[in-house]
């Protein structure tokens, strides 16, 4: 960890001294490890310590970015000026409104000492007591356990200069029998929310319940969504759909359709980075503040996430959804909410006559048919056949082929309770899903295991 | 920086540990995306560092710094055998590796024009043409094309004696035209969807991509597919086209002969393999015509190197000989479990990583049929082209694609088109309804540059020879 004075001055004396028009620098680094296991014995350990430094120059409306992972200053230098040069030998882009103004930042907490400080020797410790209680039931564990942490920054030469530190720590445990297997997970800025022993608890109760799986011919049923299994799909939905390069190009399911009711009025989904209860993060690789983003509200299509750049093309405010300089992926809503219900988890599974509880899927995928938000995807690590109300067995699993539209338009049951999961954006952002009973899910295939 | 190498290595070898190798990377990247006549990136990235691997105690530590220094790379050295010893808690076994011939080599792809030393303004003036002709049609919302270069230069040194270098330098570009009418949206990219096609070539492989002959046909079969059909549910006989058998195999034969998968060692993430060890040269994979090997030495594939991230000379082996399901892709340590040695697959993303089985050039031997002989012979079935959407369970067994076009076979004719195709089966029923591969013309190694897997993720660039292949009684068309 470099500290905030010293990445804040180096990189604004950089900047002060560029011949570019405007000039903006973002800085990601820190020290992280990972400690992997899998046949119940760890077999990858890893640790890195690394930064990335990218640098944004402007001459009028040429963009030009340069990116190096050295902090010294002749090699920071050295990236400003190839942005630079870039720059020069660019096209304009026309929808360029130029760097954000500074603006106020809120301060969260997002940095925790003990994670920060959690070592090899301690997390192969936990890891360890996940083996002997599976060991306890002849059953074999796999996953993963990282802590870590992290500084992010972003300055510009209209005198933005935000900083944050943070933390993170992230277990999956995967618990395997002969012919079942199940699942548990916890992300938290605090290491100290990891409870091991729970998570494990679960993995190794979902893998015994599943054991000796039935096959079930693929049709449309009744699914409970456990929140690992929601947050997938909104996770691929964010990527179709939430975002404003999809919906200004016209292939997001939100294009064209905002006003419109496209899900069921029980359902609401916003994106809120400043939210403390989940992985918040206060500003975005262009240093504008995280604002509140309402992108389904009880059904209705109302918005989309924006960086710069696309907000000025749709002559709205940044909402603070940028990405790294170097993407060309527009924005992206990094801290997605569904909004709670009142129901619990066992009052959904009670509520169904003929269905499925679901715990997780399986490399999903979204890009078929965007408008519609047809997404396809496999169940895994416990998926279960309820009847009468009552999980009765495991089941074979899966493959789902359905339009989240008409999905979201099914939802039944919200459970009150909600779930802070990992994401594909990891350290400053998840997914906060509640578990969903959801009608007439459609299953379109049908695994050997 | 070899001085520094050597030095570390010697320090390791005072620290007594069992086995620790040294890598030493260095990347330079260069991204152009253009869209609808704009620029909307255009970056070059650095980047540098080194990664110790270590056996201590009888377990692996990995640590990795982008500082390097000599007193770094000491610490960095010290760390790895504290996070050996960590991982030695839970041993079962002391880790051991297969035997190697230890080399001291060297290895440059080859290539007749440095990306890098070409105009910017030469490259975006390519993409931004294909562009212009694309967005020619008002149905097309989207006119887009993007360019990838890379620059690796890598340093292995290993307890052992191993010092290697390798300069690999590689090049992707590709087109893609959305149409867009109310609330269908349907594309069609060139020469492969998901930005393009890869090789380890240098800037001559873009310019003898003929984007700019391409962009017309790909615009209007993009307005056309808007006005398509979707593709009706049936069981039929199917042709796929080179392009998308390239992702067929990556995930259906590629990602399930990884030997570290079928050993459980990614289960967190990506899952196991149906291929167990049981399987080995008994099970019949695919049908007679399906020969597919793992091949890292041919010339320019997005797959081939000199020498693995173990220090393994690179390879070609069998993983299906005529059907018959024969070979795995291994490293040192897994390729003990069948008492052989390694074929050489293991391979990181960058400095920071570890390095992983990941696949070569992974390919479908070419076989005898010329395409249009091909679709005369077919009497009733379907032509998918390119890839849209993939998704497959975590064993690799039930797969499911979906396709930018399809066109409908009758008599030995390509007719109308379709929208919306996917197709799905389960792998080794799949493959064994294969009844006719192209031959070496239609042949060609197509470049993935985007491969997850690992924990933390590895994005690698693989490859994969194909041509266009015929499969019968194939269910198609479910996702309605």
């Amino acid at each position: 960890m470099i500290g905030k004075e010293k990445i804040l001055n180096t990189l604004d004396s950089i900047l002060k001294k560029s011949k570019a028009d405007q000039a903006e620098a973002v800085y990601l680094g820190g020290e992280s490890g990972l400690t992997r296991f899998a046949n119940s014995t760890i077999h990858q350990n890893v640790f890195e310590v690394n930064s990335r430094v990218y640098f944004r120059a402007a001459l009028g409306k040429k963009i030009g970015v340069a990116v190096t992972n050295s902090f010294t200053k002749n090699d920071l230098k050295k990236a400003l000026s190839d942005a630079i040069e870039i720059a020069r030998n660019q096209k304009e882009n026309p929808y360029f409104p130029g760097l954000p103004a500074k603006s106020k930042v809120l301060n969260p907490n997002t940095y925790f000492k003990k994670t920060a400080e959690f070592t090899p020797i301690q997390r192969a410790e936990e890891v360890k007591k996940i083996f002997d209680q599976a060991k306890v039931h002849n059953l074999t564990v796999a996953g993963s356990f990282s802590t870590g942490e992290a500084e992010i920054a972003v300055v510009n030469t209209f005198g933005v200069a935000c900083y944050q530190p943070l933390t993170s720590s992230f277990i999956n445990i995967v618990v395997m029998g002969d012919n079942s297997s199940g699942y548990a997970d916890c992300l938290s800025r605090d290491v100290d929310d990891i409870k091991v022993d729970q998570l494990t608890q679960i993995a190794i109760q979902k893998c015994l319940d599943s054991k000796d799986p039935k096959g079930l011919e693929p049709g449309e049923y009744d699914v409970v969504l456990e929140p690992s299994a929601v947050a997938a799909l909104l996770e691929w939905m964010n990527y179709i759909g939430f975002g404003s390069k999809p919906f200004q190009e016209g292939t997001s399911f939100l294009s064209n359709r905002i006003g419109q009711k496209i899900m069921g009025e029980n359902v609401t989904i916003y994106d809120d980075g400043n939210d403390q209860t989940a992985i918040a993060f206060p500003f975005d690789f262009e240093g504008v503040p995280k604002q509140k983003v309402t992108l389904i509200e009880k059904g209705v299509a109302k918005g989309v996430v924006y960086d710069s750049i696309s907000a000025h093309k749709d002559k709205v405010k940044s909402t603070g959804h940028a990405l790294t300089p170097d993407s060309a992926d527009g924005a992206l809503a990094l801290n997605i909410f569904v909004q709670a219900g009142g129901a619990s988890l066992d009052k959904m599974i009670g509520s169904v006559e003929r269905g499925l509880l679901i715990t997780r899927f399986h490399y999903i995928n979204g890009l078929l048919d965007t408008t519609n938000a047809l997404l396809t995807g496999m169940t895994r690590d416990g998926t279960f056949w309820i009847e009468n109300g009552k999980v009765k067995h495991g089941v074979k699993n899966l493959r789902f082929t359905e339009s989240m539209l008409k999905a979201f338009s099914n939802v039944a049951q919200i459970s009150q309770d909600r779930k802070i999961i990992n994401s594909w954006w990891g350290d400053v952002g998840c997914v906060v899903a509640p578990a969903m009973l959801v009608k007439n899910f459609k299953f379109t295939g049908k695994t050997e295991f | 920086m070899e001085d520094k190498i050597k030095e570390t290595i010697d320090y390791l070898k005072k620290k007594k540990v069992d086995y620790a190798d040294l890598r030493h990377q260095k990347t330079n990247v260069e991204d152009i995306k253009v869209k609808n006549g704009n620029v909307e990136a255009l970056s070059r990235r650095d980047d540098q560092g080194f990664g110790v691997r270590v056996i201590a105690n009888g377990a692996w530590g990995f640590a990795a710094s982008s500082i390097c220094t000599q007193a770094e790379m000491k610490r960095v050295a010290r760390q790895a055998i504290q996070i050996a010893q960590a991982s030695a808690l839970t041993k079962k076994e002391n880790v051991k590796l297969s035997e190697t011939e230890v080399h001291q080599g060297k290895y440059e792809s080859q290539y007749s024009m440095d990306p890098f030393g070409v105009p910017i303004d030469k490259k975006i003036g390519l993409l931004l043409n294909a562009c212009e002709i694309m967005i020619k049609n008002q149905k097309i919302k989207v006119a887009e094309g993007s360019m990838e270069f890379f620059k690796t230069d890598k340093i292995f040194a290993s307890t052992e004696g191993a010092l290697i270098k390798q300069s690999i330098l590689e090049s992707g570009a590709g087109i893609t035209a959305t149409a867009v009418d109310g609330a269908e949206a349907q594309r069609r990219s060139y020469p492969n969807s998901h930005r393009g096609d890869y090789a380890s070539r240098g800037y001559e492989f873009v310019e003898e991509m003929n984007l700019l002959e391409n962009a017309e046909r790909i615009r209007e079969e993009a307005v056309q597919l808007l006005s398509a059909e979707p593709l009706p549910e049936m069981e039929t006989t199917i042709i796929i086209s080179g392009n998308q058998m390239a992702l067929q195999v990556h995930e259906s034969c590629g990602h399930p002969t990884e030997l570290d998968r079928v050993l459980g060692t990614e289960i967190s993430l990506a899952g196991g393999s149906f291929l167990s060890l049981d399987k080995l040269n008994k099970l019949r994979y695919g049908s007679e015509k399906v020969t597919i090997t793992a091949d890292a030495t041919l010339a320019g594939g997005l797959g081939s190197f000199g020498y693995d991230d173990e220090g393994i000379k690179a390879q070609r082996v069998d993983l299906v000989k005529n059907g018959l399901f024969v070979g795995y892709q291994t490293s040192r340590e897994t390729a003990l479990v069948l008492n052989q040695k390694s074929n050489g697959t293991m391979r990181a993303d960058g400095w920071n990583r570890i390095p992983l089985i990941r696949m070569t050039n992974i390919n479908l031997e070419p076989g005898e049929w010329e395409l249009e002989d091909l679709i005369k012979d077919t009497k009733s079935g379907l032509f998918l082209d390119m890839n849209k959407s993939w998704s497959i369970d975590d064993k690799r067994l039930n797969f499911q694609f979906g396709v930018e076009a399809c066109w409908e076979i009758k008599d030995g004719k390509k007719g109308k088109m379709f929208k919306n195709a996917i197709y799905t089966g389960i792998t080794p029923e799949f493959w064994n309804n294969c009844d006719a591969v192209c031959n070496r013309r239609h042949w060609h190694i197509w470049g993935v540059p985007n491969c997850g897997k690992g924990e933390p993720m590895q994005i690698m660039r693989v490859a994969h020879g194909t041509s266009p292949t015929r499969f019968r009684n194939i269910k198609v068309g479910v996702s309605k």
